[in-house]
């Protein structure tokens, strides 16, 4: 398995294809086998050099007990691009992990080319987003409960009220749960919840909304049509200098997991007028 | 010759060897093909993709296993059970 040491820690990495770099982040409780679920490292290979990896924390990357902020992260992966040799390359976040991409783009923009920020929710714009006006909030609660797992407006996003509920689980409860929310690596759960992770990720960490809007790469801010975060994709579109928008059909939070080929097909796109804008700049 | 039966008994010894060495998997009731990758072992997707890698490395040649995990990202119970891994491999190797 590919280990890269960066910023004092042990990183799993994933790495396929050959072109401009292209780096994945996925998100809280997540880990780099989404971009295979969602074919996103197979599709993405055949114009780019694609390199995924677990975030701190997270997959087989090394879990710290503290240190898990969007700067945290940010760190890590400006890290990484040392270890790996990449000079610049374009991020896809999927949620936190757009987050860490921001930040990422805020302290090394020559780092960082262009952003796919996939249904991010930042801390800073916390105040925009009303979740019990969400047209599926209901659904997503009654799912939620049929896990096993209570949850509320005010507290759904906070790892760590998840967390005390789901350590208390039987093994009944807990196969139902994983189940429901696609079967994560239990052990693997249960060693972020002895983290600091659910706090610091709640943290804005310097990556205030000034910051945010100061993002000058292009953006494409990439949304299920039935996200919960709308009114933070209105927020990017109209307040980073070059963000379009582009909606994911059948999606909520989680379109590489509810419309995989949606969600991968907006990418690939967004990438290759990347690469064809490029061409016409040497080629006039 | 090897028939089908022995191939498929040692893929399975092989895969009891690499769930073990590769991820530390080694439950007290053995896996059988019908034990599931992870509703039984409790294993994740991404035990899946180092599985892959342990399993390309020890055969010493590559394993459409992105197929595999694009297929499994497609089933509704996201599961695997050891006897499909060894009818897959049968049809790879």
């Amino acid at each position: 398995m590919p280990r890269i040491t960066a910023n004092g820690l042990t990183f799993h990495v994933q790495r396929s294809g050959a072109g401009p770099d292209v780096v994945l982040i996925h998100g809280l409780t997540g880990d780099l086998s989404i971009w295979f679920l969602c074919r996103a490292m197979q599709v993405l290979a055949e114009g780019s050099r694609v390199t995924a990896y677990d975030l701190r924390g997270h997959g087989y990357s090394d879990a710290p007990p503290s240190e898990y902020t969007s700067l945290d992260h940010a760190r890590d992966l400006i890290a990484l691009l040392d270890a790996l040799e990449i000079d610049r390359a374009r991020l896809v976040g999927h949620s936190f992990g757009a987050v860490i991409a921001v930040h990422a783009a805020v302290l090394a923009p020559e780092r960082v080319e262009a952003l796919v920020l996939s249904d991010p929710y930042f801390p800073a714009l916390r105040h925009l987003e009303d979740l019990s006006r969400w047209g599926h909030w209901q659904n997503f609660r009654q799912e939620a409960e049929e896990a096993g797992v209570s949850l509320s407006s005010d507290t759904w996003y906070d790892l760590t009220t998840f967390f005390d509920q789901v350590l208390h689980f039987d093994d009944d409860r807990l196969l139902r749960f994983r189940q429901a929310v696609g079967l994560p690596g239990w052990r693997r759960v249960l060693r972020l919840a002895e983290t600091t992770c659910g706090h610091d990720s709640k943290l804005i960490a310097g990556l205030s909304t000034e910051l945010i809007s100061s993002v000058s790469q292009r953006c494409l801010a990439l949304y299920g049509e039935a996200s919960p975060f709308l009114s933070t994709a209105d927020f990017l579109i109209g307040n980073l200098p070059d963000c379009r928008g582009r909606r994911i059909p059948g999606a909520k939070h989680r379109a590489p997991e509810e419309n995989p080929e949606g969600f991968v097909e907006a990418v690939r796109e967004f990438l290759e007028s990347i690469h064809s804008e490029k061409t016409r700049e040497v080629y006039p | 010759m090897t028939t089908a039966a022995t191939s498929d008994a040692a893929l399975l010894a092989e895969l009891r060897g690499l769930l073990r060495d590769a991820l530390g998997v080694d439950p007290v009731q053995p896996i059988a093909p019908e034990t599931r990758f992870f509703a039984d072992l409790g294993l994740a997707s991404i035990d899946a993709v180092v599985l892959g890698e342990a399993i390309q490395g020890h055969y010493g040649r590559p394993v459409p296993f992105d197929r595999l995990m694009a297929d499994l990202g497609s089933r509704q119970e996201r599961d695997l059970s050891i006897g499909e891994l060894i009818e897959f491999l049968k049809l790879h190797l």
